[in-house]
């Protein structure tokens, strides 16, 4: 089913690389144009899964189902948390075909939308986050691809989701996420009486960390 | 048991889930339950004798994911998980009369163009566990869980070219009633039926009660058996459960039926209980006979075109006397050719007639990649049009839907060729009133030809509804009489036959002046003749304007509702129409009405590139034009525009969007220059060719769309090869068009060796050719290190190197580490 979502313009001007800038005329209507047709046309899908979380001499694995999360940065994340939720977020095949359409009559129109579309689906994330937050208190998300995790560890992600049945998400061969504009990551359910270190972000654990664009802006989630 | 028998009356059950009952015998999650049939194979056995035992008709094996994609990694082959499957089932079905059917699922990857995988290797993978399934003795392939049309078509042409078992297709659907691909149900129904299913419908997603409404839509559009093979209701998020019971399951299917389904049985959730409750509950249920007149359609997987009224088709995808065409086309230029068809359904056509036959250019590679392409962006059913029973062959296959395919003539040869290709791939067909010996003079002649054209096409087993009329429009300036000629033939046909008629109407007024006016009045006329589908230009105002009329008065148009949504700008009753027209399908410049009125000199011209005011750009440029040399205006007003435009976006002033903006309108003043150059007969210059591409596994291809744009601006020709481009495509692009420049785009760390690959290949087979790369992962030294010549941190910085490269007096400006990596 689709889930509702919104755009947060202060993070598409980021995206597009305005720093706290007022955006010119003809960049808020753009922006106002690519909101309106993304809002009606996307059909964000949501998925996810609870796993217990176990830990041996080889790493983290997940006992019910045999699978391991390879690597320190995901093991660090997770670091004191006794089970997982998986997620899957997609905004849709629907918002991809829009943004094919656009960029054949309007780039500029195309280069907003699509930096609208990477502000839609941070924000259906956000959304997930609340709904799963009855499974407990929260890590912020972490994916396959940052710090040591690897990418490949979608395929197992998008098999154990049943993502292509469910929501409609695929990967290619070489591991990308189809629709484009698509989320997969692993949250840890913290103990209770966790509190949450005031330092984490999504950021902590990024090879782009330090030479990012966008960094500077929220701080996790 | 005698499935097509058995078919044509009284129910059939089908078994519940495979993999809710493998899971109860030890699956864990994330396994492949196909490795059960190896592993376990009592343990399958005992599910399918536990589906019969519960009163399953057919078994479905345990192959829904038995493909070779699927299957990579474990050690085995196809043709060893599904003989090992098959024989599970055939064990536990023997001597009790129920069918065994190949179960075929998605392979799990989207295909191109929207994901990566080509067409030719799914239909591969679905011809393999066909095969395996024919020689391992199933008796039904059942194709289901099916969420892109043109996966579906695939495999069902899989299993029709490679087996005479019966088939089964069923798709999934949300609760909107598309799949999550946008095929809405009366598109699968009508494409799955004109391809030659045995019974059609849905499966998974949701409980019977939700699929109903679904169901239903697939019986109103066909006359095969229709299945509903529901969940058992919604899985709990969380915990993964089901919440039906068999008897709430048994009482919604039950309402199903009684709608006029015949097909029923379970799928995730469900277990033997719940087809024993099915059985039961149905036992007492007379099964509803089908009212079967179905409606006069195409469709593409999204949209379906009923030919119930007067539908328009664009005819401007066609490079007859259009140079800018037939350009696109001997350059490849796919992206040209889906803006023309964009433009068309934003002015209101509904279906678009595809021509792109050209001396000189490949038209059935043309035709298959021109279809794919538009599909990918637009909705609107396609009409292939050609004369090449390869092109027309190659289109069909390409084709997601019911196309209609354009066209075929009395004569005998001509539809011996074509109309197989249209009963096999299930199109509608134009047939034009001529034969051999010309056109006929009168319309008894040729409603004798429509006649042939259609007990032809009745004898190659063609639904009477999918042939549509031709009577041929010819030229009035030759004969006055012409016209009264074709109208009385529509008549004829439309009276005699009860066919839906085509015409293309311009023709009409060749060689007159003011020739809109009267292909409009003789639009009105054909219409009123009982012409279904004007081929048309329908960015001619006045063309959709008598559309929209005819509709309103011909009763088609209830209540005026669309016509006055069409024109919103006459909202006052009685406000004339006279030139307030616009052109449809040109947009409203932002702050044309502001500018308006700003006198032509190259100041105002930069000022309004610099705000990015496109209507105002042309205006601007047109005026200049008119005592300017075109190459002048452009060397000396709009390049260096875009010049200052840069600046200021290395400068952090200008953001994206108004660069785009900035270059969008250059470009409407370019096209002027470019008129004009034309106009007084020269070349347009080109300041030198590129390849640009996205490498191999990468598909993220925004970034190397913008510096496309920005590049053309500048005059740069742009051969772009997509996304997910193969090191060999680029080498071989280069070395082809003889190029000295080649951009890279990479987003993903993961496809950089990839990117590194190219680089290879390209210096070692194309050594004078330098290389620029960019893309979000990347860094200057990252991009030397992986032998680049140079490294574009944005699209600005692509024009500076190509204006380095290919203009030798036109160095690039060095700056900090955006200059040439490796030096």
């Amino acid at each position: 089913m689709a889930e509702p979502f919104s755009i947060d313009r202060g993070e598409v001007l980021r995206y597009l690389g305005l720093r706290g800038q007022e955006p010119d005329s003809g960049t808020a209507a753009l922006l106002d144009r690519a909101a309106e047709l993304l809002l009606e046309i996307a059909r964000p899908r949501t998925v996810w899964r609870q796993f217990l979380l176990d830990e041996d001499a080889q790493g983290l694995f997940l006992p019910q189902t045999g699978l391991r999360l390879p690597g320190r940065s995901i093991r660090r994340h997770l670091c004191g948390c006794r089970s997982c939720l998986m997620m899957a977020a997609t905004l849709g095949e629907e918002a991809d075909r829009l943004l094919l359409r656009t960029q054949l009559k309007n780039m500029a129109l195309a280069a907003v939308m699509d930096a609208c579309m990477s502000a839609a689906i941070e924000d259906v994330c956000d959304r997930l986050g609340s709904e799963m937050r009855k499974a407990g208190a929260l890590t912020s998300r972490f994916s396959p691809g940052y710090g040591d995790l690897p990418l490949a560890l979608q395929q197992d992600m998008i098999r154990l989701l049943d993502t292509p049945r469910r929501i409609g998400l695929t990967l290619t061969g070489s591991c990308m996420l189809v629709p484009q504009k698509s989320v997969t990551a692993l949250v840890g359910v913290l103990p209770e009486g966790t509190v949450i270190p005031p330092g984490q972000n999504r950021c902590a654990g990024c090879l782009m960390r330090g030479r990012c664009l966008y960094q500077g802006g929220k701080e996790g989630n | 048991m005698d499935i097509r028998e058995k078919l044509k009356t009284g129910f059939l059950f089908l078994d519940g889930a495979m993999g809710t009952m493998l899971q109860q015998a030890g699956l864990r999650p994330g396994e492949r339950p196909e490795m059960m049939s190896l592993t376990h194979p009592e343990a399958v056995e005992g599910i399918h004798r536990a589906y019969i035992e519960s009163g399953a008709d057919v078994v479905y094996t345990n192959t829904f994911g038995a493909n070779a994609h699927k299957l990579a990694g474990t050690g085995h082959s196809v043709a060893e998980v599904i003989a090992a499957s098959v024989g599970c089932a055939k064990r536990a079905a023997r001597g009790t009369g129920c069918a065994v059917a190949l179960d075929i699922g998605p392979i799990g990857e989207l295909l191109a163009p929207v994901g990566t995988l080509p067409p030719e290797t799914a239909y591969a993978l679905f011809q393999e566990q066909v095969q395996a399934g024919v020689q391992a003795g199933a008796e039904l392939i059942t194709i289901e869980t099916m969420s892109d049309l043109y996966e579906a078509k695939l495999a069902l042409l899989a299993a029709k070219e490679n087996s005479s078992l019966p088939v089964f297709v069923t798709m999934t659907f949300e609760e909107n009633g598309r799949t999550f691909t946008g095929c809405c149900p009366s598109a699968a129904t009508l494409t799955l039926e004109g391809l030659g299913a045995d019974a059609i419908g849905v499966n998974c997603s949701l409980g019977p009660e939700k699929l109903r409404p679904i169901a239903e839509e697939f019986c109103r559009w066909s006359s095969l058996p229709v299945i509903l093979k529901a969940n058992a209701g919604l899985p709990d998020p969380q915990t993964g459960e089901y919440t039906v019971t068999p008897r709430q399951f048994a009482e919604e299917a039950a309402a199903c039926a009684a709608a006029g389904i015949r097909i029923l049985g379970g799928c995730c959730g469900t277990s033997p209980e719940f087809i024993r409750a099915l059985r039961e509950r149905i036992a007492g249920v007379e099964p509803v006979v089908r009212e079967k007149r179905i409606p006069c359609a195409a469709c593409s997987a999204e949209r379906t075109v009923a030919i119930d009224g007067v539908r328009v088709i664009g005819e401007r995808i066609n490079p007859t006397g259009k140079k800018r065409f037939k350009q696109a086309l001997q350059q490849g230029d796919i992206d040209y050719i889906l803006a023309q068809g964009l433009s068309q359904i934003e002015a209101g056509a509904e279906i678009l007639d595809v021509n792109v036959g050209l001396p000189g250019i490949d038209e059935p590679a043309m035709m298959e990649q021109v279809v794919r392409r538009l599909q990918a962006v637009c909705e609107a059913p396609l009409q292939l049009d050609s004369s090449s029973p390869q092109a027309l062959e190659r289109g069909l296959r390409a084709y997601s839907g019911k196309p209609v395919v354009n066209s075929v003539n009395g004569d005998p040869k001509v539809l011996a060729t074509i109309l197989p290709l249209v009963k096999k791939y299930g199109a509608a067909v134009v047939g034009l009133t001529l034969d051999a010996s010309g056109i006929p003079p009168t319309p008894e002649g040729r409603l004798a030809i429509a006649r042939r054209i259609l007990s032809a096409a009745l004898a190659e087993g063609i639904r009477r509804e999918d042939v549509y009329i031709d009577c041929l429009t010819l030229t009035v300036s030759v004969d006055a009489a012409e016209a009264s000629r074709t109208l009385e033939s529509v008549k004829l046909v439309k009276r005699e036959l009860g066919l839906k008629t085509v015409l293309g109407v311009s023709n009409v007024s060749f060689g007159l002046p003011a020739r809109e006016q009267l292909n409009a009045a003789f639009l009105t006329l054909a219409m009123g003749s009982g012409l279904d589908l004007p081929i048309i230009n329908p960015n001619a105002a006045a063309m959709m304007g008598a559309v929209a009329a005819y509709r309103v008065l011909a009763g088609q148009d209830a209540g005026a509702a669309r016509y006055i949504a069409t024109y919103p700008q006459f909202a006052q009753a009685g406000q004339p129409v006279a030139a307030a027209l616009p052109a449809a399908g040109q947009p409203a410049d932002r702050q044309l009405a502001a500018a308006a009125g700003a006198s032509a000199s190259p100041q105002a011209l930069e000022a309004a590139i610099m705000s990015g005011l496109e209507a105002e750009s042309r205006r601007l440029a047109g005026l200049l034009l008119q005592e300017t040399e075109p190459v002048a205006l452009a060397e000396g007003c709009l390049i260096p525009a875009l010049d200052r435009v840069g600046e200021r976006f290395e400068k952090g002033e200008l953001f994206l969007p108004q660069l785009l903006q900035s270059a969008q309108a250059a470009q409407a003043a370019f096209d002027a220059v470019r008129d004009k150059i034309a106009e007084g007969g020269g070349a347009s210059a080109q300041k030198g060719t590129l390849v640009i591409a996205t490498v191999k596994g990468d598909i993220h291809d925004i970034g190397k769309n913008i510096v496309r744009v920005i590049l053309e601006n500048y005059g740069f020709r742009v051969i772009d090869l997509g996304r997910d481009v193969a090191p060999e495509r680029v080498v071989e692009a280069v070395l082809e068009q003889d190029v000295r420049l080649v951009g890279l785009s990479a987003l993903m760390t993961t496809t950089l060796p990839s990117m590194e690959e190219t680089i290879r290949q390209l210096h070692a087979r194309a050594p004078g050719c330098k290389i620029f790369v960019g893309g979000a992962v990347l860094t200057a030294s990252y991009a030397q290190k992986i032998g680049a010549d140079y490294y574009a941190k944005d699209a600005k910085r692509s024009v500076d190197i190509a204006r380095e490269v290919l203009c030798a007096n036109e160095p690039a400006q060095q700056e900090g580490d955006n200059g040439p990596a490796a030096k």
